[in-house]
């Protein structure tokens, strides 16, 4: 392997929040292209881990470290590594009444551009790239006006977050419980626009409690977390064993 | 309709308002004087008149006259008429200046009228309103009261739903920083039966400021079938502002609906992170919040063009800006 080519490199990360360790000593390596799926049981810290990546003040880091693209990432802010390439898909996405879903994403995508030293987008550069990327998770432009994920159905905020990652276009995609709460057709729109959004270049982190999202977004690599550390990675092989036997195979 | 007032648009060297809202007709008043009529002022719509165009009404204190005012201002909607009024209020320079205005409205059977308030003023600067409405019959009045920026501004506001069908629909949003201190005490008499109300303020209270809100729904003892509904909500930016509501319900018959409450609150950390994982930046998505709070109130502006310039001039005021329009060179909107 390259070792010049690590995008996410996690070494001996350990996080608490209120003085209870969530995160025992996590280790994981991101390559670009790759498609990463960290599975585990309920509690296990997948999402901690989603968070503390994202950069979410509540939790605290207290040993190891995390660089993307050799960069230390845990000195960012969220917006800094939003910047930097970093995109969250939230488990729960947040409602925000009042600030429509199209405001939102062009204030969101101008500040990326900004830092990118680029102009802003006009108006109809914005709506042509819009139009297309809502068209990549078949959303339609009655969501736009609307408050951002006020009144979405639990797909259609699903769906909302794949199209704020389709108009970021982000390096490395954190994706927490991106299937949980959908039907088999939204979870098969969603997965197909992570597919679209695929490149060489870039890199997805999927978390899942279920082997079925796999079935669609196909990771290069599996790793179980239990109890705040990695026990177990594996190649594709590995979900279909874990929806065979579960996880207790695993920890015992 | 009594024709006492002018569109007088280069009033004096520093005070133009370059672009009126489209479909607005422009009235000054100076320190008390109307510019180019009768003082006080006094507009009265005959049986069946719909003004055609908007009357924004322009009340400017100027240094020329620092000591204390008192002025008055009379609306009278003539039966089944329609109109519309935009009133703001200003202080040219940041003298030590204290206003107090009555306002009377008196809307006749199945008259319509519509008022947004304005109020943007300097620090040193007291402003006292006191709003008296009579409803008659069928009546329909909508208010809404921005108050933006000023040391002291208290607006009472007395409404008298006298005539069964009435309807009166009071929205209020204001902004405090520094020392500023904002009031508004409500009154809603509901007298008669099948009348509804409802009052929607909002505040966003940064640094030392100081909001009170004292609402009081009354229903008289035959005021049944009636609807009135109240909500005042505070957010609070800073740790030393400070929001004092007391919602009051005082009800004498008992087939209603009626409906209070107040929130005090703080900024959602959890849309604060969502926000900043997109990468808004902390301060840009703290303005967004606080836009989206107020938007509730704005969006009861009828008047789109309005609106829009209400939205800008909050947002300016949100980012620390005394709130100037582009439009203008001076601080009318």
């Amino acid at each position: 392997m390259n070792n010049d080519n690590i995008m996410l490199k996690i070494s001996g990360l350990k996080v608490s929040i209120d003085d209870r360790e969530i995160l025992t000593g996590v280790n994981l390596e991101v390559r670009p292209g790759e498609v990463h799926a960290i599975m585990g049981p309920n509690g296990s810290g997948k999402s901690t881990l989603s968070a503390v990546l994202a950069g979410n003040e509540n939790f605290k880091v207290t040993e190891g470290e995390v660089l993307f693209e050799g960069e230390d990432l845990l000195k960012l802010s969220p917006e800094e590594r939003s910047w930097a390439g970093v995109f969250l898909g939230f488990q729960y996405p947040i409602e925000i009444p009042g600030v429509t879903n199209v405001n939102f994403i062009k204030t969101a995508i101008n500040e990326h551009r900004k830092r990118k030293g680029l102009p802003e987008l006009s108006a109809a550069q914005f709506l042509k790239l819009m139009r297309e990327r809502m068209a990549y998770v078949d959303m339609d432009s009655s969501f736009t006006s609307r408050g951002v994920n006020v009144g979405f159905s639990g797909g259609e905020k699903k769906r909302n977050e794949i199209f704020h990652m389709a108009m970021l276009e982000p390096k490395l995609a954190i994706l927490d419980e991106t299937d949980s709460g959908l039907d088999v057709d939204a979870l098969r729109i969603v997965a197909s626009g992570i597919n679209r959004l695929k490149t060489p270049q870039n890199a997805t982190i999927v978390i899942t409690h279920y082997q079925r999202l796999l079935d669609y977004i196909v990771p290069d690599y599996i790793h179980v977390i239990y109890k705040g550390s990695i026990i177990k990675s594996a190649g594709r092989e590995l979900a279909r064993e874990i929806e065979q036997r579960g996880y207790d195979w695993l920890i015992n | 309709m009594k024709q006492n007032y002018i569109y007088a648009p280069n009033l004096t060297s520093e005070f133009k308002c370059k672009v009126p809202l489209q479909g607005t007709r422009q009235l000054f008043i100076v320190n008390g004087r109307v510019q180019g009529g009768r003082s006080p002022f006094s507009l009265r719509l005959e049986e069946g008149e719909a003004m055609e165009e908007i009357l924004q009404i322009i009340s400017v204190r100027h240094k020329s006259y620092k000591e204390e005012l008192s002025t008055q201002q009379d609306f009278h909607f003539g039966k089944g008429s329609v109109g519309r009024i935009i009133q703001c209020s200003h202080t040219f320079s940041p003298d030590r200046f204290v206003t107090t205005e009555k306002v009377t409205i008196t809307v006749e059977k199945d008259a319509s009228a519509e008022f947004c308030i304005m109020q943007n003023e300097h620090n040193n600067a007291e402003h006292n309103t006191l709003y008296e409405a009579n409803l008659a019959e069928g009546a329909s009045l909508n208010m809404v009261f921005l108050s933006l920026h000023g040391g002291i501004i208290r607006n009472e506001i007395v409404v008298n739903l006298n005539g069964s069908h009435a309807q009166c629909d009071l929205a209020g949003l204001y902004l405090t920083d520094s020392r500023q201190l904002m009031d508004n005490n409500i009154h809603l008499n509901h007298l008669v039966p099948y009348c509804t109300s409802s009052q929607l303020f909002k505040g966003i209270l940064d640094d030392e400021g100081v909001a009170r809100f004292y609402g009081l729904i009354k229903v008289a003892p035959d005021a049944q079938k009636t609807e009135a509904y109240q909500a005042n909500h505070n957010l609070l930016i800073s740790d030393k502002a400070k929001a004092h509501t007391k919602p009051q319900l005082e009800i004498y018959a008992d087939d209603v609906k009626c409906s209070h409450g107040a929130t005090m609150g703080r900024l959602n950390e959890d849309e604060l992170f969502y926000m900043r994982t997109r990468g808004i930046p902390a301060a840009e998505a703290r303005i967004l919040q606080q836009k989206a709070f107020a938007h509730e109130v704005l969006e009861k502006i009828s008047n789109t063009q309005l609106r829009e310039r209400m939205l800008i001039l909050v947002e300016r005021r949100l980012r620390g800006e005394f709130s100037h329009c582009k439009n203008c060179t001076n601080n009318c909107c």
